[in-house]
């Protein structure tokens, strides 16, 4: 098989940091993008300093995050906010069909990395430019960390217990989630060149992508008013997590499959019961039905009753971790794992990419780069400089 | 209309439900021309049509499959064809839009379009270069692959529950990492399936352009999920970790919480980076010999003391509206931000400085009149995107697609509907049944409600 080379030939170059710009290029470089990181010398990525870290030790080049968001990425060094470095950017950007940042627009000028600047000399580029709240608007210039923007999306308020405080995820899921985005408004920014040969500027609010979610609670106010909240504790306890034996499942009432279906699968004689045949009358008897499900799924683990659940044609699940993740047989069947060695995190198998296409195999083709790995490669070898403008560009603290 | 990057791509909508109709629409967004294969047989129609609501004033109306306001946020600007996919006449007429179209969406299980004869093979014989996204739970190959799938029951099982949860008090009267998992709700996998799917086509746009070669996308929602939370899942290849449920803690960050404010079920979150922060946050608390406190002196101490810390926190924060706390911190330089419900989005001045959320002009048929919907998280500078349009009404581009696309002829199209293989109403429909306000309030599914 053919490796997965949908976007051949287009460089991108990601000066981002943390999640949000890298994932966005890392999609882009999954998907057969030349993508070259430019970070900070001697300092790096942030993101290199967030933990977890491979075995747990908490080295540069050993961040778990940054080593999942960088893969199929080379690695430059380079100080934009000096000449000479700036010099450097626009012999990068003469190669580049895409630039992907997500500074602060406040400080986006200071590095030389405003949208004007940028395409001053590169009328072609498509400039990718995530931040929390976008490009304009009287928050503009707001600080905001993955957990302020989803209380400010709107999706925490809905996420957790409705009488607790709301709930976020722990893995940076706004951030990742605007990465995505801004790779879906890249590729469509790419698809508009090639028709017009004109570039731009791509403006992405990630909490603006998260609210793009509440499909259901911003009609709920716009059609009638009415506030939807957190999940309920009260009711049948279909559609929440329950628990079973050693662990978590969510029993599921929807699908296609009668009631009759669903008692049958738990096996407990109560729930045939005709009161819990309807929707209407599982509502009125939500508290009954909960204490009889929790006493039918304590008879069961959760990965056999989920199974049997897919074969009788409902759709239970279950509450996975991360090993459980691991060593999953559909995921396995799939090859959605791909072995990488990293120089210095060593050998383990990451998750790959979502989908599967047609169009080729998907590779990790290279490791996240080291700080300033490429260095030579692009310089010297695609730009043109010579091993001594290396050695005094590197001494002046320029790469 | 011209000038948007996917002008001039036609695509065909068989989806149902939420992933793949938001593909659609932003597809719709983008410029592409989105028939939606819509039927008027009420037991196969797109149950957001059907049972979704909400419905203004929480009425159905007569028209209720055209009043959804979830069905119309995800299948805003596009046509609508009715086809009754039981008969081949309809199986011969997708084939032939199929032809003259570009992309084709879908998320029924394998067996289903096998069933048809409408998987990717066969379609490909009708048009070489399709690009065509089949979305399912957990893929077309696997031991799970015929299993159906429903976004809450599937966010769980993709891993979600593992890094999040509320923290659990200890024996030692601490608060410590939870053991019982939790869920993002609203449906979160099928966001991600949606964003992925809009992705994958748009590559292969560029990749055909280039190539003259169609794709297939085979998205399964599971393996999807999954890859969003591959941090935690590559944390577990490299040191055995599980789990992460910190409740709304950072394992950096401190303090990094969502405390309560004045009114009810009001929140705002805050986080203090680094030291910079925290001296600026014990000004804006007016507390400044806090930042003197050696239990908070630096960011292990910190992180050490948060049950302390979230405790002074909340006392201050509870007296002060969200928006306050929001701008005493962020005119210091401190990230804080309050936990908005839809409402207070919609109110917000920064999303209505930036028209997040846009407009749309009902048909009058609907009673639907002016309504505001969710917009998109990114613009163009170049091509920006036209003001929303409504969902299609059930039907409405019947004639367009059968006759002007199609060529057939008023015979062929009125034997159609005699058969009731194509119409633009829904046969055999049940109003849905509507639960009051004041009782969806009672069951908690929802906080409350305001007559608008």
């Amino acid at each position: 098989m053919t490796p997965l080379g949908l976007l051949d030939g287009i460089r991108v170059l990601d000066l981002g940091t943390e999640v949000s710009g890298p994932f966005c290029a890392k999609l882009l470089a999954d998907y057969g993008a030349d993508v070259i990181k430019v970070e900070l010398p001697g300092v790096g990525d942030p993101a290199r300093r967030m933990g977890p870290f491979a075995d747990d030790d908490p080295h540069p080049e050993k961040s778990i995050p940054f080593l999942y968001i960088n893969t199929n990425k080379r690695g430059v060094t380079l100080d934009t906010r000096n000449p000479t470095g700036r010099g450097l950017l626009e012999a990068l950007l003469q190669t580049a069909d895409v630039l992907v940042e997500n500074v602060p627009p406040a400080h986006a000028e200071d590095l030389g990395l405003d949208y004007a600047g940028l395409t001053r000399n590169n009328p072609g580029l498509v400039v990718t430019s995530i931040t929390a709240f976008g490009q304009s608007g009287p928050y503009r210039d707001y600080s905001a960390t993955d957990l302020v923007n989803c209380a400010f999306s709107g999706l925490m308020y809905h996420t957790g217990d409705s009488d607790r405080e709301p709930l976020r995820n722990s893995l940076n899921q706004s951030l990742y989630v605007a990465g995505i985005n801004a790779a879906v408004a890249t590729s469509a920014a790419l698809l508009h060149r090639m028709a017009t040969g004109r570039g731009q500027h791509v403006d992405v609010s990630a909490v603006e992508c998260l609210a793009a979610h509440l499909v259901q609670p911003v009609p709920y106010y716009t059609y009638m008013g009415a506030i939807k909240g957190r999940r309920p504790v009260r009711g049948s306890g279909f559609e929440e997590l329950m628990p079973a034996r050693d662990g978590y499942v969510i029993p599921s009432v929807q699908g296609s499959q009668p009631w009759s279906a669903i008692a049958g699968l738990i096996g407990l004689e109560e729930l045939h019961d005709q009161r819990f045949a309807t929707g209407s009358g599982r509502i009125e008897h939500g508290e009954e039905l909960k204490q009889l499900l929790i006493q039918g799924l304590a008879e069961w683990d959760r990965k056999p009753l989920f199974e049997a659940s897919g074969e009788s044609r409902l759709v239970f699940g279950m509450a996975q971790d991360a090993g459980d993740l691991f060593n999953c047989p559909q995921l396995r069947e799939r090859d959605f794992f791909v072995e990488v060695d990293h120089p210095v995190a060593g050998r383990a198998e990451y998750p790959g990419m979502g989908p599967r296409l047609s169009g080729g195999v998907y590779e990790i083709r290279r490791p996240a780069p080291l700080l300033g790995q490429h260095n030579t490669e692009v310089y010297r070898d695609e730009l043109g400089y010579s091993s001594q403008d290396l050695v005094v560009l590197t001494a002046s603290g320029v790469i | 209309m011209t000038d948007l990057p996917l002008s001039g791509i036609r695509v065909v909508d068989l989806s149902r439900v939420f992933a793949m109709p938001y593909a659609g629409a932003y597809l719709a967004d983008l410029g592409a021309e989105v028939i939606k294969v819509d039927c008027c047989q009420a037991q196969f129609v797109d149950t957001t049509r059907t049972l979704n609501g909400p419905y203004p004033d929480n009425d159905p109306g007569e028209l209720y499959w055209e009043r959804a306001g979830t069905f119309q946020t995800l299948n805003r600007g596009k046509r609508s064809v009715t086809l009754d996919l039981r008969s081949e006449d309809a199986i011969g007429i997708l084939k032939q839009l199929v032809s003259v179209s570009d992309i084709v969406l879908e998320n029924f299980t394998p067996r289903v379009m096998q069933r048809f004869g409408l998987d990717y093979a066969n379609l490909r014989a009708v048009k070489p270069d399709l690009i065509m996204v089949s979305n399912t739970g957990y893929g077309h190959s696997g031991p799970w692959s015929n299993f159906g799938a429903m976004a809450t029951a599937l966010e769980p099982t993709h891993g979600t529950g593992a890094f999040m949860g509320y923290l659990d008090p200890g024996p030692d009267g601490r608060l410590h990492d939870g053991g019982i998992p939790n869920k993002m709700g609203n449906s979160y996998t099928d966001f991600l399936a949606s964003w992925t799917a809009q992705l994958a086509v748009i590559a292969s746009l560029i990749h055909r352009s280039r190539t003259g070669k169609g794709m297939w996308v085979d998205l399964a929602m599971y393996q999807v999920g999954s890859s969003f939370i591959g941090e935690g899942i590559l944390d577990f290849a490299f040191n055995g970790r599980r789990t992460r449920r910190m409740g709304n803690r950072d394992h950096t960050m401190s303090p990094h919480g969502c405390y309560p404010c004045l009114g009810q079920d009001e929140w705002v979150t805050i986080a203090v980076r680094d030291d910079r922060d925290w001296e600026a946050f014990c000004q804006a608390l007016g507390q400044p010999s806090l930042a003197g406190d050696s239990r908070f002196a630096h960011p292990t101490a910190r992180h050490g003391h948060q049950d302390e810390l979230d405790e002074i926190i909340s006392r201050w924060t509870s007296t002060q509206s969200q928006y306050q706390v929001m701008e005493a911190l962020q005119s210091a330089g401190i990230p804080a931000g309050p936990v908005l419900n839809a409402k207070a989005l919609l109110a917000d001045p920064q999303y209505r400085a930036r028209g997040f959320f846009q407009p749309a002009d009902h048909a009058d048929e609907t009673g639907l009149g002016r309504k505001e919907y969710v917009g998109r998280g990114w613009s163009l500078s170049e091509s920006p995107i036209n003001p929303i349009r409504p969902a299609p009404m059930l039907g409405e581009a019947n004639d367009y697609v059968l006759s002007r696309m199609l060529g057939l002829n008023d015979e062929e199209i009125q034997r159609l509907k005699d058969a009731g293989t194509v119409g633009d109403t829904l046969a055999d429909a049940q109003t849905p049944s509507i639960v009051p306000l004041e009782r969806q309030v009672e069951l908690g599914w929802i906080s409350g409600y305001d007559e608008l």
